[in-house]
């Protein structure tokens, strides 16, 4: 009798599981938009390309948008050679890239990168040249920029980061062909979050991460005496800054113009690319 | 009742041929358990030395295993430094700084459970270590990041992570299992062992020093070897708290990373040589098990016969 009971109870159960599967069955499927777009390129952009790929597709299911990583340099020439159509990019174009003018530069996000330190540490600015001391190791003790006599803990991203690719360039002068590296005993995180949280609990730490982590535990530094702001990115003032791109040959039709739409998109831009960078719009209409 | 007794005969017999073939069955299956495990273990030293040749090949044995310059180089793999023994040494430091305070605390709290303590405490303090082992790592290495961590940063005036909280960390991962296989090999100890030492007079702290524990010997160092390949392999608690750096570890406050630790760190985007590189760590990790699973081989060998 129990037994039974119990064989009947396990039925129930299966067929309910079964009737939910077959509840996920597509309805009707939406095929405003057909056809294949070929993305690819830089690193940095890719889990954002992935992302709207994915949320596209969703919504478009005739189309199939394919994203690969390749970096920015190697996505310009591929886009060039016509193998793709989207060529995404953590750069802007350089002198002979686009002597034909050919290229469309669609900019889909705004990367602040933002020097932090603990609130503790009454560092107000730093010139380039103190940054560049600080994360190569010249400098290892607060006392000689005026600050407190302790040891300067150094927090950096991984070397996938694309906002160490930046910070590198830019803080530190490093190039493709001459690298420069931080002190050997900087602490490597593989995240923005991770940076923060050790930068707020260690009292002589300095680390960088993207504008959108800056918030009341850190205390974002001056760069030569100019502040981390959008405002001051967006008008050339704060250097440590750079837009996110995707490079078409002319300008894009068909789904390759409807993908970059969705990137673009106010929805978009506000749920997926204000996770880490600015969106773009609030930059462009300054 | 005279008939009983061959019915029950043939019954049982019938029994035990359905028995065999129901064996011969559960054999069969235990076979291929047992292969598919041998298979596995084959195929991932075969792909892990295959993945890191290109490394050992290019770069040779000394710039990869015996150089400390690691520099690693995203864009273009080829241009970039691979010396691991940074993070070997690391893996070593860590280890032997947690093998140092875990060892007495794990033997002295097995002779505590098996000799010293109440039968009802004992099964307390048994359940309680028992219970440590079932805590996954990333709680331990959060409570490493958030009491340890500051802790250090306070007593030593570093920034706290380093070679010394990740020992802590791993003190806490290796305990159940240095404590428990201790207790069970104090007592798999004859009964008689201690029963003469008493009878003659010794102390019970005598009979705990000079009788019982020489006696589990290699019982113990079994654990102990077991105790050492948990903090050898663990990655996320240790990851946390040891500061993530590439630099050669000369103090027990210094920042560094192990070789899994490092695994993990640059897994991500590594590519071409640099992936290799990482690969050849993974051998690494895998040859110094292999050293340890042989080392308790012997001992257990050298233990039968006694």
């Amino acid at each position: 009798m129990k037994k039974s009971l119990c064989l009947a109870l396990m039925l129930a159960v299966a067929i309910a599981f079964m009737a939910a599967g077959c509840g996920g069955e597509p309805g009707p499927p939406d095929t405003s938009i057909r056809g294949e777009v070929k993305v690819a390129g830089s690193t940095t952009v890719l889990p954002i390309a992935q992302e709207a790929a994915v949320e596209f597709m969703e919504k478009n299911r005739g189309a199939d948008v394919e994203v690969q990583g390749g970096g920015s340099s190697a996505g310009i020439t591929q886009l060039k050679e016509e193998v793709i159509d989207i060529a995404n990019s953590s750069r802007e174009l350089q002198p002979g890239e686009n002597d034909d003018g050919s290229i469309v530069d669609h900019k889909i996000a705004f990367d602040i990168i933002a020097i932090i330190v603990n609130p503790s540490l009454k560092i107000k600015s730093l010139t380039r040249a103190e940054v560049k001391a600080v994360f190569t190791g010249e400098v290892t003790n607060w006392k000689e920029l005026g600050g407190p006599d302790s040891e300067i803990v150094v927090v950096i991203r991984d070397q996938a980061s694309g906002t160490r690719e930046v910070f590198d360039k830019i803080a530190l002068g490093a190039t493709p062909e001459k690298p420069v590296w931080c002190v050997p005993s900087a602490i490597e995180s593989a995240s923005n979050g991770v940076i923060r949280e050790i930068v707020a609990a260690t009292p002589s730490a300095i680390g960088y991460v993207s504008y959108g982590y800056v918030n009341r535990m850190v205390r974002a530094v001056q760069l030569d005496r100019v502040a981390p702001t959008i405002d001051n990115a967006a008008e050339g003032r704060y250097v440590m800054a750079r837009f996110l791109h995707m490079f078409t040959r002319g300008k894009p039709e068909g789904p390759t113009r409807s993908y970059i739409d969705f990137v673009l998109s106010d929805e978009f831009q506000r749920e997926v690319v204000a996770q880490e960078y600015i969106e773009v719009r609030k930059v462009l209409e300054k | 009742m005279s008939t009983g007794a061959p019915e029950a005969a043939v019954k049982t017999r019938a029994w035990a041929g359905a028995f065999t073939d129901r064996e011969n069955y559960v054999k069969l299956v235990m076979l291929t358990c047992a292969s598919v495990a041998i298979l596995a273990i084959i195929l991932i030293f075969l792909f892990i030395f295959r993945e890191s040749l290109p490394a050992i090949r290019d770069l040779g044995v000394r710039n990869l295993f015996f150089s400390t310059d690691w520099r690693p180089n995203v864009s273009d793999p080829t241009a970039g430094n691979y010396g691991m023994l940074t993070f070997i040494w690391g893996t070593l430091l860590t280890t032997f700084g947690a093998m140092l305070l875990s060892v007495p605390l794990g033997i002295g709290a097995a002779v505590f459970i098996d000799q010293v303590a109440p039968d009802r405490m004992a099964r307390v303090v048994r359940r309680g270590i028992e219970l440590l082992a079932g805590i996954p790592s990333v709680v331990i290495g959060w409570f490493g990041l958030i009491l340890l961590v500051p802790a250090i940063a306070r007593a030593t005036g570093t920034s706290g992570y380093g070679v010394a909280a990740a020992s802590l960390v791993l003190v806490v991962m290796a305990l159940p299992t240095i404590t428990t296989l201790s207790a069970e090999t104090l007592k798999s100890l004859p009964i008689e062992l201690k029963e003469a030492s008493v009878a003659m007079g010794a102390t019970r702290w005598q009979t705990i020093y000079k009788v019982l524990l020489p006696s589990a010997r290699e019982g113990l160092l079994i654990a102990v070897i077991l105790g050492m390949g948990r903090a050898i392999g663990e990655t996320m608690a240790v990851q946390m708290v040891i500061g993530n750096a590439r630099a050669f570890a000369l103090s027990p406050f210094a920042r560094t990373s192990t070789l899994t630790t490092r695994i993990v760190t640059d897994t991500g985007e590594a590519s071409g040589i640099f992936r290799s590189a990482l690969f050849a760590q993974a051998l690494v990790l895998l040859l110094i098990a292999m050293v340890l699973i042989i080392l308790i081989r012997v001992i257990s060998r050298k233990r039968e016969p006694a």
